[in-house]
C-alpha cells in the first residue's frame, strides 16, 4: 500500500487536524476576538470531514488504520456531536466573558482523536488516538479559569483519566507481550489457540480502561462530578462524542482482536451492563443538580448500550451502534434545553427544583424537555425505544432472555427520574421564570432534536438500521 | 528462542568500567580529604564552619519553600519541546533505511512542534513578567 | 540470570505502587502526578522487557510513545494545576470536594 493511498484513506483525519493547526495561529495572532470565525470555520472543517468520509475503505500504513462502513458510521456521529458542541459554546461563554478562541480548536483535536479511536486496527494507534481525545478533553474540562468548579473538574477528570489510560496500557503491553504483536488481527490469531493467564489479565486491564472511558459502573465515580463541574457546553460534548467513540473502539477491540476470548470478556460486559443500568437509575433518583442527573443517566444509557455489546453477535453490535446514534441526539437535546435554564439576571441555575411549572411559563421548552426525558426513559411511542427494544431483541436471539428481563426491570427503575422531571414540570407550582430565550439556533437545534427523537424518528429507522448493520458486518 | 539478544550488553563493558573508574577516583578526591584532615588533626568544626553554604550570604529560608508559579510554566513548556529529541535521535540513525518518507514525516512533525512554540510564543508563555 | 518473569514482577509493583499511591496519599496532589509516571513508567519496563524477549521492535517504539504522551499529560495535568491552585490557594488532596452526592 503505497503512502497516497494511506493519507487519501486518513482524509478526514488530516483535514482536521491540517485545519486545527492552521486555526491554532489565527487563534494566536487573531486573540479571542477571531473565536467567531475559529468556531465557524471548525464547524465547516467538521461538515467537510464528515463529507470526506464517503465510502473510503481500506487499510492504511500497514494495519495501523482502518476506514470501514464501521469507523465511517462512528465518525459521523461524533463529528455531528463536536459540532454541535462548538455551536453551542459562544453564547455560554460570552454571557461570562470567558469565550476564548481555543474552544472550537480544542474540540477539533479531539475529534481527530476520537477519529483515530474508532479506525484503530493496531494498540498503538488505539493508545495514541484515545490520549489525543482524552488531553483535549481535559482541557475543556478547566476550560473556565476563573471558575473553581471547573478547575476542581479537570483535575478530577485529569486524575482519574490518566490512571484509566495507565490501566488500559498496562493491559495492553501484556496483551503485546503475550501474544507478540500489537495488531488486531494477531492479537485474535494469538489468542485463537487458547487464551493464558497472561493474556487473559491483559484483556481484563484493557476491559477496565476502556470501562473507564465510556463510565460503565464500577469505573463510573469520575463522571457525576466532571459533568457537574465542566462548563455546559463542554458536558454536553463529554455525555456525546467521546462516549460514542469510547463505545466503538470497545466494540471494535472486543470483537476485532478479542474475538476468539467472547466467552472471557462477555462475562464482564455483562457485569457493567448489568451494574450500570442498576447504579445508573437508583443514584439518579436522589439528585437536585439537573447535571449530575444527566450524569447518572448517561451511565444507565451506556449500560444499555453495552447489551447490545454483550450479545456479541452482529445484531448485537448493529444495536448498540444505533443506541449510541439515537442517544447523542437525546442527551444534546437534553443539554440544550439545560443551556436554556438561566435566571432572569441570566445567570445559570442548575437544580432541578427550578424548573418546577415550566409548563406554564415556556411550554415549548418544556414540551421538547419532556420528549427528551420520556425518551431517555424507554417509553414507546418515542424513539428512545426503538434501540432499547433492538438491545433486548439481540439478547433473546442468541438465548440471553433472563438477562434481557433483568434489562427491561432496571429500565423501569431508570424510568422513575426522569418521569419525575416531566412531573416537576407539568403538575408543580411555577418557579420564577427563566430569562427569555435569545439564541434562534439554540431553539432550531432543540426543535430538531426533539423532532428527531419524537414518533417522527421512526420514520428514520430504514436508514438507521441499514446503516448500523452495515457497520456491525464490517467487523464481523 | 532467544539466540540472540536484541541488545547486546557485553558491548557496554568499557563504558561499565569507565563509570567505575570514574566513581572511585572522584569518591577518593572527597573522601581523602578528609581522612586527612582528621589524621593531621586540623578538623575543628565550628558553627560558621557547619554552616551551609549559600553564595555568602547565611540561607535565610526553609529549602521546601513554595516555588513562582512561572517556574511550573517554563517547566512545562520544557517538558513537551525537549521530549522531541527522544524521536530525532532514532531517526537520525534510521534516516538511511526510511527513506524520503521518514525524512518528510519528521519535517511535518518538527513543522507541527514550531506551530506549537509559534503560539506559545506569541501568547506570551515564553516571557518571565 | 534475570529472566522476564523478573521484569514482569518489577513492573507489576511499580504498577501496584503507583496505583496505590494514588489512592492512599491524602497530602498532595503533586504526589499524584508523580504515581501516574510511575504507572507509565512500569508499562515502559513492561515493553522494553517483552521487547528484548520477543526480538521484536514494536515495544520499543511503544515504550518511545508512551514516553512522548506521559510527557504531553505531565504538562496538562502541572497546567490544571496551576490553575487550580490559583483558585483555591491549595493543593491538598482532601480539600477537592466542591461536589459531592
Amino acid at each position: 500500500m503505497s503512502m497516497i493511498a494511506s493519507l487519501a484513506l486518513t482524509l478526514p483525519e488530516l483535514i482536521l487536524s491540517t485545519g486545527a493547526l492552521l486555526l491554532l495561529l489565527v487563534a494566536a495572532w487573531g486573540g479571542d476576538g477571531s473565536s467567531r470565525l475559529i468556531s465557524w470555520a471548525s464547524v465547516a472543517l467538521l461538515a467537510i470531514a464528515g463529507l470526506s468520509l464517503g465510502c473510503a475503505n481500506g487499510v492504511a500504513f500497514d494495519g495501523l488504520y482502518k476506514a470501514d462502513a464501521f469507523s465511517n458510521f462512528a465518525k459521523a456521529l461524533v463529528y455531528a456531536a463536536a459540532a454541535v458542541s462548538i455551536l453551542i459554546a459562544p453564547r455560554f461563554f460570552e454571557a461570562r466573558g470567558a469565550m476564548r478562541a481555543e474552544y472550537p480548536i480544542l474540540i477539533l483535536l479531539s475529534s481527530v482523536g476520537m477519529g483515530m479511536m474508532v479506525s484503530a486496527t493496531d494498540l498503538l494507534t488505539l493508545y495514541v488516538g484515545l490520549e489525543l481525545q482524552s488531553l483535549a478533553a481535559y482541557v475543556l474540562a478547566s476550560f473556565m479559569r476563573r471558575d473553581s468548579r471547573s478547575a476542581e473538574a479537570g483535575l478530577k477528570y485529569f486524575v482519574l483519566g490518566a490512571l484509566a489510560s495507565g490501566i488500559l496500557l498496562y493491559g495492553i503491553s501484556l496483551l503485546y507481550g503475550f501474544t507478540g504483536t500489537t495488531q488486531f488481527g494477531g492479537v485474535a490469531t494469538a489468542l485463537g489457540d487458547g487464551i493464558s493467564h497472561g493474556e487473559l489479565f491483559g484483556l481484563v486491564f484493557v476491559m477496565a480502561g476502556l470501562a473507564f472511558k465510556i463510565s460503565a459502573v464500577p469505573f463510573h465515580m469520575w463522571t457525576p462530578d466532571v459533568y457537574e463541574g465542566a462548563p455546559t457546553p463542554v458536558t454536553a460534548f463529554f455525555a456525546s462524542a467521546p462516549k460514542v467513540a469510547a463505545m466503538a473502539l470497545l466494540v471494535r477491540i472486543a470483537v476485532d482482536a478479542m474475538g476468539p476470548a467472547t466467552s472471557s470478556w462477555q462475562q464482564i460486559v455483562i457485569f457493567a451492563a448489568l451494574a450500570s443500568t442498576i447504579l445508573g437509575g437508583v443514584a439518579a433518583i436522589g439528585q437536585v443538580n439537573i447535571k449530575r442527573l444527566l450524569a447518572y443517566s448517561s451511565i444507565n444509557n451506556v449500560g444499555f448500550a453495552l447489551f447490545g455489546l454483550a450479545a456479541g453477535t452482529p445484531d448485537g453490535v448493529a444495536a448498540t451502534m444505533s443506541y449510541m446514534a439515537v442517544y447523542i441526539v437525546m442527551t444534546l437535546g437534553s443539554f440544550l434545553c439545560v443551556l436554556q435554564m438561566r435566571n432572569a439576571a441570566g445567570d445559570a441555575v442548575e437544580d432541578i427544583a427550578s424548573l418546577s411549572g415550566l409548563s406554564r411559563t415556556r411550554p415549548g421548552l418544556a414540551a421538547a424537555f419532556a420528549i427528551f426525558m420520556f425518551s431517555l426513559a424507554g417509553i414507546p411511542p418515542l424513539f428512545g425505544f426503538w434501540p432499547k427494544f433492538l438491545v433486548f431483541d439481540a439478547l433473546v436471539a442468541i438465548g440471553l432472555w433472563p438477562l434481557a428481563m433483568i434489562g427491561i426491570a432496571t429500565s423501569v427503575i431508570g424510568a422513575f427520574y426522569y418521569l419525575k422531571i416531566v412531573k416537576t414540570m407539568y403538575f408543580d407550582e411555577p418557579a420564577p421564570a427563566y430569562a427569555p430565550s435569545a439564541s434562534r439556533m439554540e431553539n432550531g437545534l432543540i426543535a430538531l432534536s426533539a423532532v428527531a427523537v419524537s414518533p417522527l424518528g421512526y420514520l428514520a429507522i430504514p436508514l438507521l438500521g441499514a446503516l448500523s448493520m452495515a457497520a456491525a458486518r464490517a467487523l464481523f | 528462542m532467544r539466540e540472540k539478544p536484541l541488545v547486546d550488553l557485553s558491548q557496554y563493558l568499557p563504558i561499565l568500567l569507565f563509570l567505575g573508574v570514574a566513581l572511585a577516583i572522584s569518591g577518593a578526591f572527597v573522601v581523602l580529604p578528609m581522612i586527612v584532615n582528621r589524621l593531621t588533626g586540623t578538623a575543628k568544626p565550628n558553627p560558621d564552619k557547619l554552616a551551609e553554604y549559600e553564595c555568602g550570604f547565611p540561607a535565610f529560608e526553609d529549602s521546601r519553600a513554595q516555588f513562582d508559579v512561572r517556574f511550573y510554566l517554563v517547566a512545562i513548556l520544557f517538558i513537551v519541546f525537549d521530549l522531541e529529541a527522544a524521536f530525532l535521535y532514532p531517526w537520525a540513525v534510521s534516516l538511511g533505511g526510511i527513506g524520503l518518507t521518514g525524512w518528510a514525516s519528521m519535517m511535518l512533525f518538527l513543522v507541527e512542534l514550531g506551530i506549537g512554540f509559534a503560539y506559545a510564543w506569541k501568547k506570551g508563555a515564553l516571557d518571565w513578567e | 540470570m534475570i529472566g522476564i518473569q523478573h521484569y514482569l514482577v518489577v513492573s507489576a509493583i511499580l504498577f501496584a505502587i503507583g496505583v496505590f499511591g494514588i489512592f492512599l496519599n491524602r497530602k498532595n496532589v503533586i504526589i499524584i502526578l508523580m504515581a501516574i509516571e510511575l504507572i507509565l513508567l512500569s508499562v515502559n519496563l513492561n515493553f522494553v522487557a517483552f521487547s528484548a524477549y520477543l526480538h521484536d521492535l514494536v515495544g520499543q517504539v511503544f515504550a518511545m510513545f508512551v514516553l512522548t504522551v506521559a510527557a504531553g499529560e505531565a504538562a496538562i495535568g502541572l497546567a490544571i494545576l496551576v490553575i487550580y491552585f490559583r483558585g483555591r490557594g491549595t493543593i491538598a488532596v482532601d480539600d477537592i470536594n466542591r461536589m459531592k452526592g
